[in-house]
């Protein structure tokens, strides 16, 4: 249960609301780089935080991420020309560099220096792996680039993608540090996706249903521990890395590709949830990646021409009772991304808290909410950074193993639950 | 899946629910939500294990909680969990007053020990074995606000074996926010 204004505070994220300044402390991925693929592309709309905004690269490669309506009579520069080292507005020619500067007003004399008083909002945009990364933020307390591993490791061992979930970000991102349903809504896919299917550690999965949880704290974040009965007495744990304000990875499974997600708020209602997978010693095989392509593991398949889903809310998710009473789906709806956005999403644009009846077992979610409350207060009140700006904290990695019952994961795991460049993830 | 989205949409055997997620889903619809209260009123009773974690627990009982129950060890003595059954165990409320492990238990829905040193393990094992039998949920926490790894590690090791979920918190002020997470 959340009090009214504390989920008001940790839901809102437009500019001026304390969860909105925190996100805007940090480096989040704005688009995939494929977006904009080539100098003088056409320009993408973007909405995030609550900000319309327009991404282009320009004659020079230059990224830009701007205001995405025209100073002057707030026409919309998507119908704009990119051209010559910046974008056009069609209506009156007014034109506009990389940083939102304008740089030319063809009505008023070039002496004049007219153009000079004309700018509009920019954030930088970078590419670091297959992402392009924006910070909304102060330029002046601009923290360093982003080190996530899925997106520094060689391009033939990573895929990234990205789907417009119709919810907040905050009940979208809840499910990814939410261990206990993946015995239950995600059975099915254990057993036959892919990306997932074959691994010892599934086993344990499906036959221990009642894991039992251990939250750990990290300078960053938090380490969420989930173990089962394994044989000969032993534990099976999983932990999932959480990092401040909306990184997650999934405990990997056997040889597969590793997982994990951002949570990026659009606005109130919306968000991106971006997923990758990658591997951190191999190149990603072409099976592999064709199984991403075609919406397996934690990927999905989209309406042609968009980022939003194929199964949405308009088609029911493509419900399918018959595949349910088989058990080819716990829920109906296939494909584990899918899965979980049917149900976050069924929840309401923004869960009303209030209502909700946590267990024990919620203590992951209960104290990433702490956490994030009290950063973006201590943010708010005494301009604290918060946690997850630097690098070390970046550093993390899911990990699965067998582990015998006096050994607490966070000293056996340590070691695995950091990014060791050249050596493989820890899994069963 | 077929490759054509075209055969999803107007597939006639999988047709599109009218009034289906789209409009259920809405904000419009939140509003016609059944408003009743759907849980009733939890019983918890949170346990702090050594003075430490009691002086912690202290600072939130006040609070107007749902029926909640607070209580303490009331000895220094180390408990032999073999030789402690459950109505053996010294245990006070707040006040002072004596309590019983059983008749705080009976009814109970959760209970959760709070420590911040790793040498109440007996008493961890006799309120938990208690819980266990009558089938309650028992969660730990971990206190670690001040304190060195390794006095981290003594706490979570004397409860791993007990608790359904444990948690190690670097704040104090973990402790109400859980406690109202959980409806206590």
């Amino acid at each position: 249960m959340l009090r009214k204004e504390v989920n008001d505070l940790l839901t809102q994220t437009d500019p001026g609301t304390p969860m909105g300044d925190m996100f805007r402390q940090y480096w989040i991925p704005a688009l995939l780089a494929r977006e904009l693929p080539e100098d003088d592309c056409p320009p993408v709309r973007v909405k995030l935080l609550g900000e319309r905004l327009l991404a282009f690269r320009d004659s020079h490669g230059r990224y830009g991420l701007i205001d995405e309506f025209c100073a002057h009579r707030g026409v919309s520069l998507w119908f704009g020309r990119n051209e010559e080292g910046g974008l056009r507005c069609p209506y009156h020619g007014w034109k506009y560099d990389v940083e939102g500067n304008c740089t030319e007003v063809p009505s008023e004399p070039a002496e004049s220096g007219f153009c000079e008083k004309i700018k509009l909002t920019a954030y930088p945009l970078i590419r670091i792996g297959d992402v392009l990364w924006t910070h909304m933020g102060d330029k002046d307390n601009r923290p360093p680039r982003p080190e996530w591993e899925f997106a520094t490791v060689p391009a033939e061992q990573t895929y990234t993608s990205k789907r417009w979930q119709e919810c907040n970000w905050l009940q979208a991102m809840e499910g990814g540090i939410d261990s206990s349903h993946v015995s239950w809504l995600h059975s099915g896919s254990l057993k036959s996706d892919p990306l997932f299917k074959g691994a010892r550690g599934n086993q344990y999965n499906q036959n221990d249903k009642k894991p039992v949880f251990e939250v750990v704290e990290a300078d960053g974040g938090l380490f969420i521990g989930a173990r089962r009965m394994a044989e000969n007495d032993q534990y099976y744990w999983r932990i999932t890395p959480w990092v401040m304000p909306s990184f997650t990875m999934v405990p990997p499974r056997g040889d597969h590709p590793v997982h994990g997600h951002f949570w990026i708020p659009i606005d109130d209602e919306n968000c991106w949830a971006w997923s990758f997978d990658y591997h951190p010693t191999r190149a990603l095989s072409t099976e592999e990646r064709q199984a991403m392509i075609d919406g397996y593991g934690v990927h999905n398949q989209y309406v042609p021409g968009t980022f939003r889903p194929r199964q949405n809310k308009d088609n029911d998710y493509l419900m399918d009772r018959d595949a349910q009473k088989r058990g080819e789906t716990y829920s109906g709806v296939w494909g584990i991304a899918m899965q979980d956005a049917s149900l976050q999403e069924s929840m309401g644009p923004i869960v009303d808290r209030t209502k909700e009846n946590l267990v024990s077992t919620d203590n992951g979610i209960i104290m990433a909410r702490h956490r994030l409350r009290k950063a973006a207060v201590a943010l708010r009140d005494k301009g604290t950074p918060p946690p997850g700006r630097d690098i070390a904290h970046q550093m993390v990695r899911s990990a699965a193993r067998v582990l015998p019952q006096d050994q607490p994961f966070k000293d056996a795991m340590k070691d695995d639950l950091t990014v060791r460049p050249g050596v493989k993830q820890t899994s069963v | 899946m077929g490759d054509d989205i075209r055969d999803l949409f107007f597939d006639p055997n999988h047709p599109t629910l009218l009034g289906g997620c789209a409009r259920a889903a809405s904000a419009e619809e939140a509003r016609y939500r059944v408003q009743y209260p759907n849980s009733r009123a939890r019983t918890s009773r949170i346990f702090a294990l050594d003075a430490a974690a009691a002086e912690v627990m202290y600072g939130v009982t006040e609070s107007p909680w749902n029926g909640a129950h607070f209580l303490t060890l009331s000895t220094t003595a180390t408990i032999d969990p073999e030789a402690t059954p459950a109505e053996a165990l010294p245990l006070a409320h707040p006040d002072g007053a004596a309590a019983d492990l059983g008749r705080e238990l009976d009814g109970a829905d959760v209970v959760v020990l709070l420590a911040t040193r790793g040498d109440s393990e007996g008493a961890a094992e006799v309120i938990a074995r208690e819980a266990f039998h009558r089938k309650i949920m028992c969660a730990g926490l971990a206190l670690a606000q001040d304190q060195q790894d390794h006095a981290v590690d003594r706490v979570v090791n004397s409860m791993r074996r007990f608790a359904s979920v444990l948690v190690v918190a670097r704040d104090n002020d973990f402790v109400p926010a859980m406690l109202t997470a959980l409806r206590a």
